[in-house]
């Protein structure tokens, strides 16, 4: 067992420290406070290759593999939640979804311009009345000759209101549901009959698109099928099993951010005269934290390395995302309470992250969900079948 | 001043130095000439020389280059120096690296000096460094103190590491000569024996032509901003400060970049991105003057990584006190002005 | 093709050090090294001129990075070839300590033996021991004249240009190639790595596979050539930092105080 990193990833990570430090974290605030999306940042992430991190070269990614990402989704993670947030959603369900089922042609025509960040990405599942229950979404796709007409609309879509390309989900058969119903389409945003209705006013992440889109008779050429008619389903969950490491890699990067801002006041910060850091409740505070911290690291790297080794991975991606979310929700709670009331005030970037912590555990697939998963995974290695 | 009239009787033989024949070792110092005279660095150069050169039992030389320099020779006897060689030439007017090198490389070469000084200036860098090179030499940089190991007739010299977090002991035991730039300010200046005389040997020169050519003021150049958080000087103003503008005098004067706590920011002081306060900026630098900054925990826990710290407060009990190296328990426009006539 | 050279090299971050003046004993709680940030200026400033391009000679100018020092590890040299330098050479050698007397004999030997560059930049100081005088040293070794401290570096034409602070503001000036330039710290942005190159120097593979070779001292100068000059004999610490020293008398005496103590620690 070799617990080490190899070199290129301790460089890779040491490059992208240097960048989130001084790219990223100036302006967290601020797209936060004016509920902007970072497109400047996206950009030069773009520009040295970082928006496709783990893709292969070939299709213009930078062949880093899912160690990679994990890696940059941390370091974004530690210093902006928003920013890890629109990076996660491009490369991680957006261009993933293209990377694990896009023909050689839908590859060279849309992964190539997303790996190099030249254009950007998301992917449409959730509707209002599918976000648990995603097998429930209504929007229908009819084919029509060499193409397909898509009615319907999502919600909730992140970068939904910027994305170049979409991965939209849609019924093509009723009668068959997720099993052989549903279907999956690279959309392009600019095509007629797609549009933007609205973006969310969120509690937190408010320096990322969410998005209620629109389709109406939205004609999309059968070349687009990503994937089989029929296997949207098999091809989304691929996607999403994909994503969920990445997030538990952004918890990780909270939560490594949270425990360093608590450490940096308890030494600082006196009462009583002596130093926080000298009160035993504030040591095991951060000793919790800290041991938290270390097991969510040694679970997201070990999954990476599994996921780059070809070795299944689900039950443990869905524990990556579940205990990183709820790891990264409990140490910025430690994070504000260590920080008393300076940690309440707007001017201080605790109160952003506590904000930012919360949605991890709901989207990607609520750690209710995840907790299916997991319970589902581990019956079954026990020859027993059960129904969520 | 006590009426010191009868020392002067007693000192009034002059005393004419003269150097023995026979050459070669000895502790040199290069002059480094500032607006037409010899520049303070140089005269602490020659401090620290006859220091070494008491141990040691060897002579004291200095050497200046330039234009119409003769006469400077006087300050380097007052200051100690045993002999004096100097090197007036109007192609040595200002300082070009290739002319002086040679000068220097030909005199050394027949002088063979066991110590080289120069000040730690721009024009003594580049030339301790090339001329360590030609002749084999160890050269040790801005050095702020110096000892001696007297078997091996070595110079152990001190610099700051990290901007002076500690400072490195380093010797050249066998290569001759040993070669030093000298830290301006760190070693006391001489006293000047308005007595002590000699006369400077003026040497046959043929400088060399300069390779680097000045073509003209850079017009138009714009250096890239250092940010806040890395300013290495920083002025900053709080509700006391008083006067502004004095402020930014002392600002401009030091070179520093101007910041200020909340309540500058209040005053219309400063800009939001200003403002040292851990809700604001932290910043880091090597010096931090604090102008009626009453210093609560906030700026303080955010300015505490200064490596020096200076505090002017009309308010004896100010927290600002408890983490400032230097507490001026004043009113800042009563020391303000003062201070910047005593900077010059 | 006149190539462009850049010496690179590394420095223990001090943020990762506790100085205990008590103790008089630096402890090292996290090993980690940047590179020098003044050399990172000097690459981008190479990086710079190659693109710029260089006219009347048709094939653009080649980046080398050579260290600094000789160093345990070639990690260094692949984050200069990552960042965009075109190729690298690691030094090995069985010297201990090399001082800078010794690297500027033996970087001359490489610059001769590789032939064909008429441009070495490097950083004019370093982050933790503050000297200057390996540009200069080199300079001197290959007969080349030197332009030090500089804000920004030209080259074309065959000759370089740079912009260097006098006392009343910044010059321009300018000299013949060949010629030896140090860039002062913090007076260019560097710029990032580019991902898919970074991956593969650090491979070894692709287009990277033969970016780094691997040259020995003991080829390059005589045995008694690689002797250091200097040696170290220790540190010192300094006093224990007195914080809260009340500064006494009129307003004018305390500000003598001050300015003494202003003088001693701020460099114009």
């Amino acid at each position: 067992m070799d617990f080490t990193f190899s070199p290129e990833h301790v460089a890779l990570r040491r490059m992208i420290r240097e960048f989130a430090e001084t790219e990223v974290a100036p302006i967290a605030a601020e797209i936060d406070r004016e509920h902007k999306v970072p497109h400047d940042v996206l950009h030069k992430l773009g520009q040295i290759g970082l928006l496709g991190v783990c893709f292969p070269q070939e299709y213009g990614g930078m062949g880093a593999g899912e160690a990679g990402y994990c890696i940059l989704m941390e370091e974004l993670g530690r210093v902006c939640t928003s920013t890890a947030t629109n990076v996660g959603a491009h490369i991680g369900i957006g261009a993933m979804a293209i990377h694990l089922d896009g023909s050689e042609e839908q590859k060279r025509k849309y992964l190539v311009p997303l790996a190099r960040g030249e254009k950007m990405a998301a992917f449409g599942l959730t509707e209002s009345n599918a976000g648990s229950d995603a097998a429930n979404i209504r929007t229908r796709a009819v084919r029509e000759g060499d193409s397909w007409i898509l009615d319907g609309g999502k919600v909730y879509i992140t970068n939904g209101g910027y994305a170049h390309v979409i991965t939209v989900m849609a019924v093509t058969d009723p009668a068959l549901g997720a099993r052989g119903g549903v279907t999956a389409f690279i959309v392009e945003t600019d095509w007629p009959g797609f549009k933007v209705a609205r973006e969310e006013d969120k509690m937190g992440i408010r320096g990322t698109s969410t998005a209620e889109l629109v389709f109406e008779e939205l004609r999309v050429p059968h070349e687009n099928v990503l994937g089989k008619v029929g296997e949207g389903f098999v091809a989304f969950m691929r996607s999403l099993d994909m994503g969920r490491l990445t997030l538990g890699a952004a918890g990780l990067g909270g939560a490594q951010a949270a425990l360093e801002w608590s450490v940096r006041w308890a030494k600082t910060r006196k009462q009583f005269g002596t130093e926080l850091a000298n009160k035993q409740s504030v040591q095991w505070m951060i000793a919790n934290l800290a041991t938290e911290i270390e097991a969510l690291r040694s679970l997201v790297y070990r999954v990476a390395w599994m996921v780059d080794a070809h070795q299944p991975f689900t039950q443990l991606a869905a524990m990556c995302k579940m205990y990183g979310s709820e790891v990264g929700s409990r140490a910025i709670d430690v994070a504000l309470q260590i920080h008393g009331g300076l940690g309440y005030t707007r001017d201080f970037p605790i109160e952003r992250a506590f904000r930012d912590a919360r949605i991890a555990e709901i989207f990607e697939g609520t750690n209710e969900i995840q907790r299916i998963v997991i319970a589902s995974n581990i019956f079954r290695d026990y020859g027993v079948r059960i129904r969520p | 001043m006590a009426d010191m009239s009868y020392l002067d009787l007693l000192m009034a033989q002059q005393e004419e130095v003269s150097e023995a024949e026979g050459g070669g070792g000895g502790i040199w110092v290069v002059a480094d000439v500032v607006d037409g005279a010899v520049a303070p660095v140089t005269l602490e150069a020659l401090g620290a020389a006859r220091t070494l050169a008491g141990a040691l039992g060897a002579y004291v030389y200095g050497v200046v280059l330039g234009e119409d320099v003769a006469d400077l020779s006087a300050t380097l006897y007052q200051a100690g120096a045993d002999g004096v060689r100097v090197a007036d030439h109007p192609a040595l007017a200002q300082f070009a690296l290739e002319p002086y090198l040679k000068v220097l490389s030909d005199l050394f070469e027949a002088e063979k000096p066991e110590v080289i000084l120069f000040g730690a200036t721009p024009a003594g860098q580049e030339l301790a460094a090339r001329l360590a090179q030609r002749m084999g030499g160890g050269l040790i940089e801005h050095v702020t103190s110096a000892s001696l190991d007297e078997s091996t007739r070595t110079v152990q010299g001190a610099f700051p590491i990290y901007g002076g977090e500690y400072f490195e002991v380093v010797a050249c035991p066998e290569a001759r000569p040993q070669f030093l730039t000298v830290e301006p300010g760190a070693f006391s200046a001489p006293f000047l024996d308005p007595y002590r005389k000699g006369e400077p040997k003026m040497l046959e020169v043929e400088p060399g032509e300069p390779a680097v050519r000045v073509v003209g003021p850079a017009g138009g150049f714009e250096p890239l901003a250092v940010p806040l958080a890395q300013a290495p000087v920083i002025v900053a103003a709080g509700r006391q400060a008083g006067d502004f503008e004095l402020v930014k005098q002392l600002a401009a004067r030091l070179g520093a970049q101007v910041a200020g706590d909340r309540g500058a920011r209040d005053a219309g002081w400063i800009g939001a991105e200003q403002i040292v306060d851990v809700r604001g900026v932290t910043v880091a630098p090597q010096v931090y003057v604090a102008v009626g900054i009453r210093g609560d925990t906030f700026h303080n826990a955010a300015m505490e990584g200064a490596r020096f710290i200076v505090a002017i407060h009309p308010d004896p009990t100010a927290p600002i006190f408890q983490v400032a190296d230097l507490c001026l328990e004043a009113e800042p426009k009563d020391v303000l002005p003062a201070l910047l006539e005593a900077l010059g | 093709m006149p190539n462009i050279i850049v010496l690179i090299g590394r420095v223990l971050d001090p943020s990762g050090i506790v100085f205990n003046r008590r103790a008089g004993r630096l402890f090292v709680n996290r090993e980690e090294y940047l590179l020098q940030p003044a050399d990172r200026c000097a690459l981008e400033a190479a990086l710079r001129i190659k693109e710029a391009g260089r006219p009347k000679e048709s094939p653009s100018a080649e980046v080398v990075a050579l260290p600094r020092t000789l160093l345990p590890d070639d990690d260094v040299l692949r984050q200069a070839v990552a960042t965009g330098a075109d190729r690298a050479i690691y030094l090995a050698g069985q010297v201990a300590n090399a001082d800078d007397a010794l690297m500027a004999r033996v970087l001359a030997a490489v610059v001769e033996r590789l032939g064909g560059a008429d441009l070495v930049l490097t950083g004019a100081t370093t982050l933790d021991t503050g000297q200057g005088q390996l540009g200069p040293r080199l300079a001197e070794a290959l007969g080349w004249p030197q332009i030090v401290d500089v804000w920004h570096v030209e080259a074309a034409d065959g000759r370089v240009r740079a912009v260097r602070k006098g006392k009343d503001g910044f010059v321009a000036v300018e000299a013949d190639l060949p010629a030896v330039v140090t860039v002062l710290p913090g007076v260019l942005k560097p710029r990032y790595p580019d991902g898919a190159r970074l991956i593969n120097v650090y491979r070894g593979v692709k287009e990277m596979a033969n970016a780094l070779e691997q040259w020995d001292v003991a080829d390059l100068v005589e045995a008694q050539a690689l002797k250091p000059l200097v040696e170290r004999r220790g540190q010192e610490f300094p006093a224990e930092r007195e914080r809260g020293a009340r500064v006494s008398g009129t307003p004018a005496q305390m500000a003598q105080t001050v300015a003494e103590a202003l003088r001693q620690r701020v460099r114009r």
